[in-house]
Order: structure tokens, then sequence, then C-alpha cells
């Protein structure tokens, strides 16, 4: 993997030479005309860019220059003085001497201050007449020997990617059906073929979707500014810690998580940290900790947000919850620690008090949780009360391939993702046992909600009849899902098997429903419509007896 | 396709351009389609029925890469008597374009193209009612030789609301309501 730094002049160096050329081609726009506002401004934001990345960068020979050069063309865009005289050789020389700079940084030399232009620049900065030595001279000749260079980089929309990955999906829904084929026509010679086929669809498939990742650090970046202005609205006083920038993601999953990366960071100033006199009285030191890291579990990339401030008040949130309606008392008392935690991922939930400027934005973890949801994304959190809180996010590496389990129901085949699946288990019916009309089975050590798939996708809204046991005749398999801390066990007909799927999303109009996280074609060239876990234990929800 | 809609009120007010339908038979009786509306026809690919949608909506097929809807317009309309029974064997799909995505239509017979004048195309009289079929979706009413063919606007037919009935609503709004 290459290091950070490396990535970082790459997209330096990608960036500036692209600035280069447009610039020397902008400034051969105004020598015809002067006036040009659109090449004036082009070439004022070009330079301003070019400054604020060098200083990022630490190139601060360039960063002088092109601070400078800006100074002139905001005076000349403000109409204090026209693009004209002596300083047009001074800016186009100095043009050429960032041009050179950018050059040397790519090939790793040492910059050297251009003095002579440096205070060309500043003579012209005042008002004054630069002094042309050989200037023109060493210009052109420069411009005789300069190399034309195109960047090692190129810039892909987003849009053209995603492009790609959906025809790669399409392959590989086919390969599945071509090796499907191979396999039933039985003939060796189609079978090597479609064997090599599929290792060419499966590099494809990887390269694409390598080609989509990015280090987490893009994002992480952002955020020392961040808390920063969070940590001063708030008074607080916090100390910043990210790691694992390196760890890479799909760039949409990161799009989608950036605002619930944001939020939960917010909160953690907002409501996790204490301020600093409450947390010396505490015995904790004076500066909280926040700590945004990212690490590779298996297919997934875990993202952590922890702080060490106050925690979650276990009772307070059961209190809220009983105040919001959301549970009765007696319900409240019987819940876990773990299920009081997940409460607050509910709608409407929240315990902040007093609604601040910075972290009270009208909207919940709830958000928060159903952004990661929609990726199929798992949202976990672990406090102690007075140490501190984390709240982790389970996400998967890329959206085109998923896990998935198989299973049968009505002559059809259904998948459900692994992500939000516990264990499968065949039970005979005397293990079931009915408790106020609904089927429990007793897995492991936990008592499960059992329900009949069917029955939960048939077509009425009402609530379900109450659980009959009797009719449930031979080995039943069920599917243990998990959401949220809620396990829920979906009796289904039959398993199939495990395998990765592509999923594509349901075309309009049908997408209303929201029991369905999309499609996949199965080898066979089968429909197949994959479950929505969330949704699922929603509607269990709303309809159990 | 949005503008195809005024690209017919065009074609209607001058009669002698002709119009091109696609024609096919519902419960006997043959209805019409600007063939403009049509994608393609195809044999009916195997359909996966959708949990909680309409009965007509027959599920979702796989049409060249396209996961589409198919709807039956026989049980839309519920032009279904007990001696037509539900349509069985080999059957056909026509993929139409509505405004954002595309849809198809179950037949029973292979649509045939017809070319007639606009001038033959009349609006929907009264009767049209007792159809079952809410006069909203018909165009008109095109008599050629002793056909009556009903030419359907399929954009008006296709919208989400009309195919969805508005009933997941139902299911949504649970969400919101849990506990």
């Amino acid at each position: 993997m290459k290091s950070r730094e490396q990535e970082y002049r790459e997209l330096f160096m990608a960036e500036a030479l692209e600035a280069y050329d447009a610039m020397s081609q902008h400034m051969s726009v105004l020598e015809k005309r002067p006036g040009d506002e659109g090449a004036l401004n082009e070439v004022f934001r070009l330079l301003h860019n070019l400054k604020a990345n060098a200083r990022a960068m630490g190139h601060d020979a360039i960063g002088e220059v092109a601070h400078r050069m800006e100074t002139i063309f905001g005076q000349i865009r403000s109409k204090e003085r026209p693009f004209a005289g002596s300083m047009v050789p001074v800016l186009f020389s100095g043009i050429d001497v960032l041009g050179g700079m950018i050059r040397a940084v790519g090939a790793n030399q040492e910059l050297t201050e251009n003095l002579p232009l440096i205070e060309n620049l500043d003579r012209v900065i005042e008002g004054e007449e630069p002094v042309l030595l050989d200037d023109d001279e060493s210009g052109s000749e420069e411009d005789a020997t300069r190399k034309l260079e195109l960047s090692d980089l190129v810039y892909i929309p987003i849009k053209k990617l995603d492009h790609l990955l959906n025809l790669v999906g399409e392959l590989i829904i086919d390969r599945d059906r071509v090796l499907t084929l191979a396999q039933e026509i039985g003939d060796t010679t189609l079978q090597t073929v479609t064997a090599h086929l599929s290792r060419l669809a499966d590099d494809l498939q990887y390269s694409v979707m390598d080609a989509r990742l990015v280090g987490v650090g893009t994002l992480f970046n952002k955020f020392p500014r961040v808390v920063r202005d969070v940590a001063t609205a708030e008074q607080k006083q916090v100390e910043l810690t990210i790691s694992g920038q390196d760890i890479q993601i799909d760039r949409n999953i990161l799009q989608i998580i950036t605002d619930s990366l944001l939020h939960l960071v917010r909160n953690a100033i907002g409501h996790g940290l204490e301020t600093p006199e409450e947390r010396v009285k505490a015995g904790k030191p004076e500066i909280g900790q926040l700590v945004l890291s990212a690490q590779t579990d298996r297919d997934n990339v875990l993202i952590r947000i922890s702080d060490d401030g106050r925690g979650v008040d276990v009772e307070r949130v059961r209190r809220k919850a009983v105040d919001r309606g959301l549970l009765t008392r007696e319900a409240a008392a019987r819940l876990n620690e773990t299920e009081v935690h997940n409460l607050l991922f509910e709608a409407g939930f929240s315990t902040a008090e007093q609604v601040t400027e910075i972290s009270g934005r009208g909207v919940g973890l709830d958000v928060v949780k159903l952004a990661i949801d929609s990726l199929g994304g798992q949202l976990r959190v672990d406090s102690k009360l007075g140490q501190g809180t984390t709240f982790t996010l389970v996400l998967p590496t890329s959206i085109a391939v998923k896990g998935a389990l198989l299973f049968e129901l009505d002559g059809h085949p259904y998948a459900l993702p692994l992500m939000h699946t516990d264990s499968v288990v065949s039970l005979a019916p005397e293990k079931l046992h009915v408790v106020g009309g609904t089927l429990l089975a007793k897995v492991l050590t936990e008592n499960i909600p059992v329900v009949r798939l069917a029955d939960l996708l048939a077509d009425n809204d009402d609530a379900l009849l109450p659980a009959n046991r009797a009719a449930l005749t031979g080995a039943q398999d069920i599917i243990i899902t998990n959401y949220n801390g809620r396990k829920l066990g979906l009796i289904v007909d039959r398993f199939l098997r495990q395998q990765d799927i592509v999923i594509k999303p349901v075309s309009q109009p049908l997408d209303m429903i929201d029991l369905f996280g999309g499609v996949t074609l199965l080898g066979s060239g089968q429909v197949c419509l994959v479950l929505d876990v969330p949704a699922i234990t929603r509607l269990f929800l709303s309809r159990r007896p | 396709m949005p503008d195809s809609q005024a690209a017919a009120d065009k074609k209607a007010s001058k009669p002698d351009v002709p119009v091109q339908l696609i024609v096919f038979r519902l419960a006997g009786e043959e209805y019409g389609i600007r063939i403009e509306q049509v994608k393609e026809v195809t044999l009916t690919p195997e359909i996966a029925r959708m949990p909680k949608t309409p009965r007509f909506v027959k599920g979702i097929a796989n049409l060249r890469g396209d996961i589409i809807a198919i709807i039956d317009l026989e049980e839309r309309f519920r032009l279904r008597t007990s001696s037509n029974e539900p349509v069985t064997g080999v059957t056909y799909t026509m993929a139409l374009e509505a405004k954002d995505y595309t849809i198809g239509i179950i037949v029973r017979e292979v649509p045939q193209p017809l070319s007639l004048p606009a001038a033959s195309i009349e609006k929907a009289p009264e009767f049209i009612q007792d159809l079952n079929i809410n006069d909203k979706y018909i165009e008109g009413i095109a008599r050629v030789e002793n056909r009556i063919i009903i030419v359907l606007d399929m954009l008006k037919l296709l919208t989400p609301e009309e195919i969805m009935q508005l009933k997941p609503k139902a299911t949504s709004s649970a969400a919101t309501e849990r506990r």
C-alpha cells in the first residue's frame, strides 16, 4: 500500500501541474485580451489554490511566489490597475518559475527561492517599476527547453466509476449463469473457457472495486478543524487522536457516512465530554480525549468514535424512553444495558435536555442509524457511566458484493444479507413455545421471537394472528436475524445456500416497498428478492399479536 | 417520454398523419397503445411475485438485465370473468416506457402493429364507465372497418400512484408507529 505522504504528493503534483497548464493558457488569453474577466478570475483562483496546497505540503517557495502573484492579480481583478506594461513579462516569468518549481517537486529536488523574481513581484505590488534584467531572454530560453508533460493521474467523475461498477455487476451475474449452463451441458472445453472467463470477471470486479477505494483519511483529515470549532463553541477542551487513515473504503460509502460521522463527533463533544471544571471535579484530566479510528475486520471496515466523557446514563435513558412514550415503565425496567443503549437509536429519542446550536440540529442518532442501515452496515454503542462512550460503525468495504444467505419461500428464492444474519437453526415444533401469541425459540441461552416469514409478508397489514404451534409440521428452518440488538427468527420453507450476491436496486415504482433492499439475479437467471432486515424487524414489531 | 403527450396532441390535430398503434387483446376486446410508448415485445420471462404489492402486479422480472415490474391489465381493469382463466401457458410481455421507468404488461397473444388515420380515433364517449376502466386512462376509441379499438393513455395508467394504489404507504407508516 502506498504511504499517505506519497499519495498526497501525487495528488498535489497532479493538481499543481493542471493548474500550471491552465494558468499558462489563461495568460496567453490575457496577452491578447487584457480585460478578459473570466481568465483573470481563473488565474486568481488557481494561484490561490496553488498557494494553499503548496503551503500545506510544505513547499513554501511555491507559496511565496504564488502569494505575490495572487496579490497582483487581485489588484488587476479589482480594476486598480490594468494587465499591461512591464508587469506582464514579470507575471509570465512568475508562471514559468512556478512551473519549474512544481516539476522540481515532482523530481524530488530541493526548491530554491528565486529572489530576483520575488523582488520584482514585490516592486509590482508596490506599483514600482520592476527591474527587467535579461528576463525576457531567460524566459524564452526556458520556453524552448520546456518539456510537455502529462500527469500520471487522471481524474474520473465518480459517476463513470458507478457506471463501471454496475456493468461489472451485470457481468458477474451473467458469469454465474454461464457457469451454471456450462455445468449442465457438461462440455469440458466449454467448462475450461468459462472457468477462465470467471477468473477474468473476478479480476475485473476487484480492479473496479479497488479503483473506487479511497483512504478513510480523506474524510478523517477534515475533523481536526471541525473538532476545534465545535470545542470552542461548546467551551470544552478536546484533544483529537486520529488513526487508521490508510484504511481503504469505497468512496460512496465514505460519502454516505460523512454526515453521520459529523453528527457523532459533534455529539461526543456536545454531550459526551464534560466541561473542564466538571472533568476536574470528577478527577479526570482537564482535556477530554476524542479518538477517531478505522480498522479492517475481515471484509468490513470498523470506524470508531470514542470519548472519555460522562458516558450514557442508563437510568436516565430508561426514564426518558418512558417519558417519550416509547416504552412502559415495566418494559423499560426489564431491558438490559445493551438494550437500553439501543434505545438511543429509536426515532424521536434524544437525551440532551437542552438543544445546543452545534449538536442539536433536530436530527438524532436515529438518522445516523438509518444512514448506516442503508449501506447494510451496523451501528453499535458501548458506554460506561463516567468513563466514556464508543460508537462503532461496521461498514462494508464495497457496495457491490455482499455475502448473503439464500432460502426458498413459496417456491421463490430470497436472499438475506449475512451482515444481519446471526445464525440458522432447524427446530422441531416441540422446541418452540407460544408466549403471548408469539412463538419463542430458545437458541443457546436466549429466547428469540420467531415468526413465519410467509405470514409476515402476507398482503394485509393487520396484526398477526396469534401463533398456532399445531400448524407447524416437521423441522422448521429458522434464520435468526439481528438488527440493532433485536433478534428475530424467520421461519422459511428451505435453506438453499450461502453466496456472494450483487444487489441491484428495485426499479421504480416498486421501490416504494421498503421491505426489500434490492434484487439479485441468480446463476439460473431467476430473480431473487433481497430482504431488508431493518424493515422486516419494524414490520414484525408493528404487526405482532 | 414527457413530450410524447404533446406529440400525441399535435398528431391528433393533423388528421392526415397516420397514427401507429400496437394492438393487443384483453378479455376478448382490442386495446391499442401508441407505438412510441412500446419499447419491445418478448416472451414473458420468469416472474418473481413481490409481496405487499397489489394483486395485479404480477411481480418483477429480468428483462435484459433490467429488473422491471410486470402488471396484468385484465386484473387491473377487473376484466376477468369465470370463463376467463388466469393467464397461463405461453404469454408475451410488452415493455412500455413510463415516465421514469420501464414496465411490463402481460398479454396472451402477440400484439400487432396497426396504422390508422388520426381522425379515426374519437374521444371516448360516456358509456366507457361500463367497462370498469376509469375513463381518464382512455385516450379515445378507434373504429377501423368493423373493429373497435380502445386506445389507452399509458402514461396516465403507469404513474407510481396508479400502480401501487398507494397501498405501501400503510406499510411504511407502520415503521413510525412502532410500539
